[in-house]
């Protein structure tokens, strides 16, 4: 039980005030010990004062925002609980080279795209996301929710930013997982467009992490029309280093928990990471859902509506003319 | 203003000690018509009065005189109840109709040559509404004319209790004005005290008080004097319950004061001054 603005308890005491006030319309009778005692009436004057009290109380309580604090349901589903790392680095604003028909498209659109296909086709599955440039941005922890998912791949599809740091995107990725129970089969996904190279520090941290917490890693690659394929090892720059997808490449091929990578322009290899993933990550898991607190203002308000209305025909039953 | 006073007659059945010159029967010797029987004229020196035939038939040769009972003037008191509930009232408060009997009293009062005295109570007896006995009427007039417009909240009426002390030893004529509406066991008390006196019980109810009750309705009421509140929840079972209890209680007021062999007189409503005169007609053996 919470309360949004609980200073307005502190009118509760007003509500007494009914049953120690008289009532306004009260008449002077000459000897009210004369009357005799009836039953009836004394209880309709104790619901009377009972009736006017609530209404104040369930009034109060209303302004006070009264609500039911979240909870927390255990819910057991079948499928992976995966992360989407998303990069969001100025070169994703760049065409993407793959042929699908939709020519001209940014790679950032193009990752969005892919990624709601990906979502809507996993049914059971959780979802978190973090989004990557320079640093990373936390934006869904992981839930059962597939709109929230959608809606938040779909809200990268805009304007990029500044660079990639795939580490940090890495690492904050990894994190997501800290706090959710382990059911089994965990997948990260990371949908970059290659570059991006990662200190020998946070390259360790990524190793024990990804091994600690037994992630699997699965690279999806959006290559730019003419780039170079990350599967390409012969490829060499001019100057004799390796280019950092590559070094990427091969530093993930290092890891001591499964890895995957696959380049997105080919539909079937982007089947084939589906695919992949399905066959992997299918083992039951189980997850605490977060069920918003219900907010009773409005049943407050009702029902203090109720009782003034009773009031009120009690006010139309009420002896106009005595004298 | 005095034009508009109705008057009444009253008289009282036993022998009245003023010295005054009045209209009732006394027990002072004087100018009078009643015979009370003979003395000598020395020890009455009123030669006016020799009866020559009563001398002629004395053997000792003494004479003798007529002596006369005078008729006197008695006091009459008008005593009014102003608790709380004398503010009840559905045309005219208890209260005002309080006032025009008083009025009506002092008015005849003073044709009859009689003193006439106004006292207020209500928990106590009010210094403030209260004239000394005088046979010239217009200063009280004055107060219960004010005391019309007098409002009295939460006060009850103890002050019955403490009456006798303002009232003079010898017999007197009194007008007790009041609803009644206290304990039976304080009328009890109070009754004894001043039961030298020859008292008028004016019961004042109202017939919104008990019979014309609203027909359907919730109502809160509050008690003047106590401050209790009820609620009434009125409809036909209740108001028959009411009237019947009003009912009871007339009867035990009717009790009580012919226990003390007072009848009690019953006003409601409008007054009228003739109800006041068949009522000495009707009680008191002229």
């Amino acid at each position: 039980m919470g309360f949004n603005n609980p200073n307005f308890l502190w009118l509760l005491p007003i509500s007494l005030l009914p049953i120690f006030l008289n009532r306004v319309h009260s008449r002077k009778y000459s000897w009210v010990s004369m009357l005799p005692h009836d039953p009836l009436s004394n209880l309709i004057g104790l619901l009377l004062k009972i009736l006017a009290t609530v209404a104040l109380i369930f009034i109060i309580l209303g302004l006070s925002g009264m609500h039911s604090s979240q909870q927390q349901v255990e819910r057991i589903g079948v499928g992976a609980q995966i992360a989407l790392v998303l990069d969001r680095s100025a070169s994703m604003d760049d065409p993407f080279s793959g042929t699908e028909g939709h020519v001209g498209e940014t790679k950032s659109v193009a990752a969005s795209r892919l990624m709601t296909q990906f979502i809507e086709s996993r049914k059971n599955d959780m979802f978190g996301m973090v989004s990557f440039s320079n640093s990373s941005m936390y934006v869904l922890p992981l839930s059962q929710n597939r709109e929230a998912a959608v809606a938040a791949v779909q809200a990268t599809a805009g304007n990029a930013l500044f660079q990639t740091n795939i580490g940090s995107g890495l690492t904050s990725g990894i994190s997501l997982f800290n706090k959710v129970e382990d059911s089994g089969s965990r997948a990260l996904i990371l949908i970059s467009d290659g570059g991006g190279r990662i200190d020998a520090n946070t390259q360790q941290k990524i190793r024990d992490w990804l091994n600690q917490l037994h992630i699997s890693l699965y690279w999806i690659v959006l290559r730019e029309p003419g780039g170079i394929s990350i599967f390409d090892t012969n490829y060499k720059e001019p100057d004799g280093t390796l280019p950092p997808e590559i070094e990427l490449n091969d530093f993930f091929k290092t890891l001591k928990s499964p890895f995957n990578a696959y380049e997105a322009e080919d539909p079937k290899s982007l089947g084939v990471a589906i695919a992949d993933i399905n066959q992997k990550e299918k083992k039951p898991i189980r997850y605490m859902e977060r069920i918003p607190g219900y907010d009773y203002t409005r049943g407050c308000y009702f029902l203090a509506a109720l009782m003034v209305g009773l009031l009120l025909a009690v006010k139309y039953l009420e002896v106009k003319s005595w004298h | 203003m005095l034009e508009n006073i109705q008057q009444f007659s009253y008289h009282i059945g036993w022998r009245t000690r003023g010295r005054l010159a009045g209209s009732h029967v006394s027990t002072q010797r004087g100018m009078g018509m009643e015979f009370r029987g003979h003395a000598t004229l020395l020890s009455y020196p009123d030669p006016r009065r020799i009866d020559i035939r009563q001398t002629i038939r004395d053997p000792n040769e003494q004479i003798h005189v007529r002596i006369f009972n005078q008729k006197s003037a008695t006091p009459v008191f008008a005593i009014a109840d102003l608790s709380g509930s004398m503010n009840f009232g559905s045309r005219h408060r208890k209260i005002a109709l309080a006032c025009q009997i008083a009025e009506s009293i002092a008015v005849s009062a003073t044709r009859n040559s009689d003193p006439f005295s106004f006292i207020g109570f209500d928990d106590e007896v009010l210094e403030n509404w209260r004239t000394t006995l005088s046979v010239r009427s217009h200063h009280a007039l004055e107060l219960i004319e004010r005391l019309k417009h007098h409002h009295s909240d939460s006060k009850g009426s103890k002050g019955i209790l403490d009456l006798y002390r303002f009232l003079p030893r010898e017999r007197s004529l009194i007008f007790l004005i009041s609803d009644f509406h206290m304990p039976l066991e304080l009328i009890e008390q109070a009754l004894p005290l001043i039961l030298r006196h020859h008292i008028v019980p004016v019961v004042l109810w109202d017939s919104a008080e008990y019979k014309n009750l609203p027909d359907f309705g919730i109502s809160s009421v509050v008690d003047p004097e106590s401050g209790e509140k009820r609620t009434l929840f009125l409809r036909k079972e209740l108001r028959e319950k009411i009237f019947n209890r009003f009912e009871e209680r007339r009867k035990i007021i009717h009790n009580l004061f012919m226990r003390f062999d007072m009848p009690p007189l019953f006003i409601e409503g409008d007054f009228d001054a003739n109800v006041f005169t068949e009522y000495f007609h009707q009680f008191v053996v002229a």
